[in-house]
Formats: C-alpha cells, structure tokens, sequence
C-alpha cells in the first residue's frame, strides 16, 4: 500500500513539475543583443512590454550592452558560440555585418512598409534589406535661439559668417562653442560631420580611393580643412576645461546662455531638455566654404536578424510589433528624442528645433549620415583618428602627424 | 609488491586530489593563453571564419608601432611610481595607524573603504571631483588652482596617480599593519637597551622584520599596476588623446574596437611575458632578500 502511494505521490509530482510546460506549447524565447547609447537606457522594458500584449508566447530574452564600447566585442564573442536572434544596433552596423553573413536577408518582409523608405534604404547593403532602422537623429550645430535673437545674430551660413558669430559672441563674453572633448567620441562625431559634408557629399568614392592609395589625409586640402574646423571649435570653448568636462555640465553651460553653439546630435535634447524642459535651441548645419552645408540625417536603432536564428517567424512577430505599436514609439521616441521612421508617426514630443529640421528637409538641404559612415568605420579609425586630433589638438602631436596617423590606418578603414 | 600497490595507491590518490585543480587551471589560464598565442600568429580580425596565419610579423609590428610603445611607456610609467608612492604611502600609514592614537579602528575603516569600490565607479568619482567639486573650492578659497588633472597630457598621470592611491592605499596599509603587529615587542625592547634610536629601531628591526610584507606588497602593485585598465575607462577615456591610454587599454581597442584581434593577441602575449618576468625578478630578489634579513 505504501509503495503504490509513493508511486502516486511521485506520479502527481512529475505531473505538476510537466504541466507548465505542457500548457506553455509554442512559447518561444527570442534571444534579443542590444547596443544601447544612454539615451535608450531601458527601452527594453517597453518593447517587452508591448510584444507581451500582442504575443504572450513569446519571451524576449534582453542583454544590453553599451553601443560605443561592448557591442563590437559582443558580436565576436557570439559568432563563436551562437548568434541571438535579434541584433540591435545603430544604422552603420548594416555594412559591417552583413558584409560577414552575420545578418539575415530581411527584404520583401511586410514590416519593411512600416517605415519610411529612407528608413528601408539605410536598412540595406548591397540591394537587399537586413534591418529595420527605427529612429533617426540629426546633427548639425544646435545652437542657443534666445542667445542668438536678444543679440540679433543670424544663422551663418559660410565660413566667414561663422567666423563673424564667433568674434560676437567673445565680445559678448559668451563662449561660441560649447563642447566635451573628454568624451573624445564627441571628436569623432563633429569631423565626421564636416566630411559628410565637404567629402562624401560631394565624392562619394572618397573613401575607396583613400584605400587603394590614390588619395590621403597628409595631401589631401579637403581633410586638412576638416581638421581645421576641429581646430576652430577648440580655439574658441573653454580649452582648459573641455578634456575634463563631462557632457551634462557642458550642455548645461548652452541652456544657461553661457555659451552659444554646440557641434552634436539629437542625443543631446534629452540633456538639454532634462536641464531646462523650456529650453529654446534650434540647429543648422555646420558652414562649410562652400556654403552649401546640409543637416544631417543618421539612422539610429536599427534592428536586425540574425543569418543563424531558428525562430524566424517569433522574430518577423516583434519586428511588426514594433513598427506598428504607436504607443511604444511614442513612449521610445518621447525618451530618445529622436525622430521616428514609422509611416503616420510624427514627432511625439516638444522639439524647439523641429521646425529648422523641417525647413531643411522641405529645401532637401539634408544628407545620409551613412554617406560617410559605411566609408570609413566608426571602431578603430574613426574613434582613432579622433585620439590623434585631440593629441594634436593639446600640442602633443602635429597637425602632419595626425594626418599621417590616420594614412597608416588605411587597412582598418573599411566597414 | 605489497609495498609498491600502496605507493600506486598513495599516488592515484594525491593526483585524484590535485586533478580538479589541474583541470580549472588548464582551462581557466593556460588553454587561453595558448589560444592568445596562437590567435597571435594570425591577423585575424575577429569576424573571418579562417585565420590567416603571418607567423611573427605581429610581434615585430610592436616594435614599430608607436601607440603600442606609446601605451607601454604610459603604463612603465604609472607602474614604477604607483609602486614606489604606494608602497611608501601605505607603510606610512601603517606606521601612523600602529600608534596609540585615538580613533585609529575608525581611521583604519575610511582608509579601507574606498578599495571596496570597483574602480569604475573610483574613476567616475574622481572625474567629478576634478571637474566640479574641488575647482568649487577656489571660489570658497580665493584661490587659483588647477584641480583638472584630466584635462591635460601633462598631468593627468599625477591625476590618475591620486586615484589610485586614494582608492588602494588603505588595502596595502592591512598588510603592512598585519606585520607590523606580528613584530615581536622584545625586539624594540632589546634595540632601546642597546641605544638604538627611533629611527635606527625603524632601519633596523621593522623594515626586516617587514620583508615578507614588503614581498607581497611591491609585487602586488607592481603586477596591479601593469594591468590597469577599468580606472581609465570612467574617467580618461585613455586621453587627452592618447596620454593616459595603459597596455591593456590599447589591447582592448586593438583586438576588438579596432577588430585586430591578431595583433591584440601579440601585444598581450608580450603583457604577459612581462608580468612574468617581473613577477619572477620581483619575487627571487625580494625572496633572498627576506632570507638575508
């Protein structure tokens, strides 16, 4: 009697311990890489949050990494043990893996009508679709509205204007540029903006003839101007302060009016707006000589499949969740501040500077930041070249130098 | 031939006993290590399926580059004197701590405290004290002192040099603490007999009764030292430029921000030749010295 209660208690047991899993047929888990600036910090939870309302059976599995610095690592490390199924990165991530196979061929899937063609185009390597790109940042010169109209100062548009707004605002005793070059990213960013501009705008091969030798940054005018609009902006901020300066502090300096202009990108509203919510900046693009300068258009969090990933379908499921839920965009693009590439989707939050964007898309004065960015890679040239400017910049190396470091990057250039 | 099955017995035994250890070791540090070496003949980028052997030209290739030698000479730098400063700051305050002086458990306790804190979160702290909080100071003072010491290729070694101490100092003062308090009392007792004064008792009674501490202690910072990496990370970002970018920092962004993870490979490959070498100089010469005292 005994021994057949002891069976049956074992058989309930077992019985108990099965059944979840037993009711839980189809539960799938979706294992999700994710390279996150600060701004994304948590958008995580909501997406989760909306692919559970949708679709209980399936489990998003989140690790989240810092973009700039774990991401690259991350992929590498994956690529030996077993991809996740779903990689999120930024826009040029497109060319760097799907030039390795490490990316799944998205194109033709129906979530792809969700976004905006630009969005579908930056998505792309070589004719076919491997990620959703979901937000885009603009960059250019955000700049102090209430600075520039209490003194009558107008937008410059040239160099020598830029250079006549400069000699105002030090008369004034304000500081023409704010800036953080602790962050020696932030470095990066404004000369890639200049050669979006004066390089890739114009020769879009630029960077291909850089690495078959036909062109280099010592011989090259064009980059030797580039590098001296570094030198401008660091000649006229607070040199003493900016390498130890972090970036809340120097964007507090802007929405407090103690200076004028900073080189950067969407990323920074949320600083500004966080500081002062009523906070009055607009944004222009950084003059060139030409005067023929464009605004800046990035494609930012941008969702890809995995070339290895067994859970297709799962995936196909989140990515139409998360081009089609207008609440998670909106809770997403309120905390970025970033504008959104889904159809019908307008800008979801208070952007002072929203109406000088829209002013330069209706003159179709903007331009791909991928233009330059799948020419030269962001992870050891880019951040490199960088590291050179600063040390040239703080009189450690020279100008010569510094060109000639980034020539003897030429093989690490490609994405 | 009872005799030798217990000898076999007594072997099987101490191996089952030092196998799990050997297994842990093999896998935990050398089958890495062999990998790095052998990743280390390769240019391997970190993403191609094959691995394209070059044989030594990586390891030639430190020796021409200048950031790597850059990165060497940074991280000589910071070694030598974060040990010497350390080590001195540490006795000090072990000798201080030793003393009879009121509230010196709580004294211990702050001065401990800080190594309880990882180190990025140490090189953020001090980002901030450097930017924000101490140049506050001058406008309470009057005064015109330059605190950002990140801020310049000049000094931002000394700057990172104050973290460390800040944050590692106390850990080091427990050691030599731990031995000042095991030198037996007699010993002072027997040198104030024969005259000796405070300082001739420091020469010649604590110092080499303190030379297994010392051992510990010099090697310790030292192979800390080389290995610095995560204090940069949250504060310096390796700059200005590149003047305060450590060894292991520019490993880092080599094999994977850079995605040479061949040449990575090499230039750790030369680290650890160089922990070792250190770690064996340090370790014979202090040894004998501890034997002489």
């Amino acid at each position: 009697m005994r021994r057949i209660g002891m069976l049956c208690l074992t058989a309930a047991v077992s019985l108990a311990l099965a059944a979840p899993g037993a009711f839980a047929q189809g539960a799938v888990t979706v294992k999700i890489l994710d390279g996150q600036s600060t701004t994304d910090t948590g958008i995580e939870n909501y997406i989760s949050a909306a692919v559970a309302a949708k679709y209980p059976n399936i489990k998003l599995d989140w690790e989240v990494v810092g973009w700039g610095t774990d991401f690259s690592a991350k992929v590498q490390e994956y690529m030996k043990s077993g991809l996740p199924d779903i990689l999120v990165g930024k826009g040029q991530d497109i060319a760097t893996f799907a030039s390795r196979g490490i990316l799944g061929d998205i194109s033709g899937k129906p979530y792809l009508k969700n976004v905006i063609d630009a969005a579908v185009g930056s998505g792309s390597y070589k004719g076919k679709a491997y990620g959703v790109v979901y937000n885009a940042l603009y960059q250019g010169v955000y700049y102090n509205r209430k600075l520039f109209a209490d003194n009558h100062i107008a937008v410059p548009k040239t160099q020598a204007e830029l250079k006549a707004v400069i000699d105002k605002f030090k008369a004034l005793g304000v500081t023409p540029f704010e800036t953080h070059f602790v962050d020696t990213w932030s470095i990066g960013n404004i000369t890639m903006q200049f050669m979006i501009n004066d390089v890739f705008s114009k020769t879009p091969d630029w960077a291909d003839q850089f690495r078959s030798g036909k062109i280099s940054y010592a011989s090259s005018p064009i980059a030797k101007t580039v590098y001296g609009y570094d030198k401008l902006i660091y000649d006229n901020t607070w040199k003493d302060e900016t390498f130890s300066l972090q970036q809340t502090n120097a964007d507090g300096r802007l929405v407090q009016g103690k200076a004028a202009m900073k080189v950067s990108g969407s990323w920074s509203i949320q600083n500004f707006q966080d500081i002062d919510p009523a906070f009055d900046f607009g944004i222009f693009p950084f003059p060139n000589q030409a005067g023929d300068s464009k605004l800046i258009f990035e494609p930012n969090i941008t969702f890809m499949k995995s070339a290895t990933t067994k859970n297709s379908d799962a995936i196909d499921k989140v990515l139409t969740v998360i081009t089609t839920d207008k609440e998670l965009g909106a809770q997403i693009f309120n905390q970025t501040k970033t504008a959104s590439t889904i159809k019908g989707m307008g800008p979801t939050f208070s952007n002072p500077s929203q109406k000088d964007i829209d002013a330069y898309v209706a003159k179709n004065q903007i331009v791909d930041a991928n233009s330059g960015n799948l020419q030269l890679v962001w992870g050891g040239f880019q951040d490199e070249n960088a590291k050179d400017i600063a040390a040239w910049l703080q009189g450690s190396e020279t100008l010569d130098q510094a060109l000639a470091a980034a020539d003897s990057r030429r093989a690490n250039s490609k994405p | 031939m009872h005799r030798s099955s217990l000898q076999l017995r007594s072997r099987l035994e101490f191996a089952s006993l030092e196998l799990p250890g050997l297994l842990i070791f093999t896998v935990g540090v050398i089958l890495p290590i062999g990998l790095d070496f052998a990743y280390s003949l390769t240019s391997w980028d970190g993403y191609q399926k094959g691995w394209p052997w070059v044989g030594l030209a990586n390891y030639a290739k430190i020796f021409r580059d200048s950031q790597t030698l850059a990165a060497w000479w940074f991280t000589i730098r910071f070694t030598v004197l974060n040990t010497v400063v350390q080590n001195v700051l540490a006795l000090a305050l072990a000798l201080v701590f030793n003393g009879e002086i009121k509230g010196k458990t709580a004294y211990r306790t702050i001065m401990f405290l800080p190594c309880l804190i990882a180190p990025l979160v140490a090189g953020y702290i001090w980002l901030r004290m450097y930017s924000d909080v101490l140049p506050a100071l001058n406008a309470l003072l009057g005064t015109r002192i330059n605190f950002m010491l990140f801020g310049s290729g000049r000094t931002v070694l000394a700057g990172l040099l104050i973290v460390n101490q800040w944050q590692w100092a106390g850990y080091w003062m427990l050691i030599y603490l731990a031995g000042l308090q095991s030198i037996p009392i007699e010993l002072y007792e027997a040198a104030r007999v024969d005259g000796a004064s405070r300082v001739r008792q420091f020469f010649s009674v604590t110092v080499p009764m303190l030379a297994p501490a010392f051992t510990i202690c010099i090697v310790g910072i030292t192979i800390g030292s080389l290995r610095v990496y995560d204090l940069m990370v949250s504060s310096t970002g390796g700059g200005p430029g590149r003047s305060s970018t450590s060894i292991v920092y520019h490993i880092f962004n080599t094999a994977i921000a850079g995605r040479q993870y061949g040449y990575g490979s090499a230039i750790s490959m030369s680290l650890i030749a160089v922990l070792l070498l250190i770690a064996v100089a340090q370790l014979g010469l202090l040894r004998r010295r501890e034997v002489q005292l």
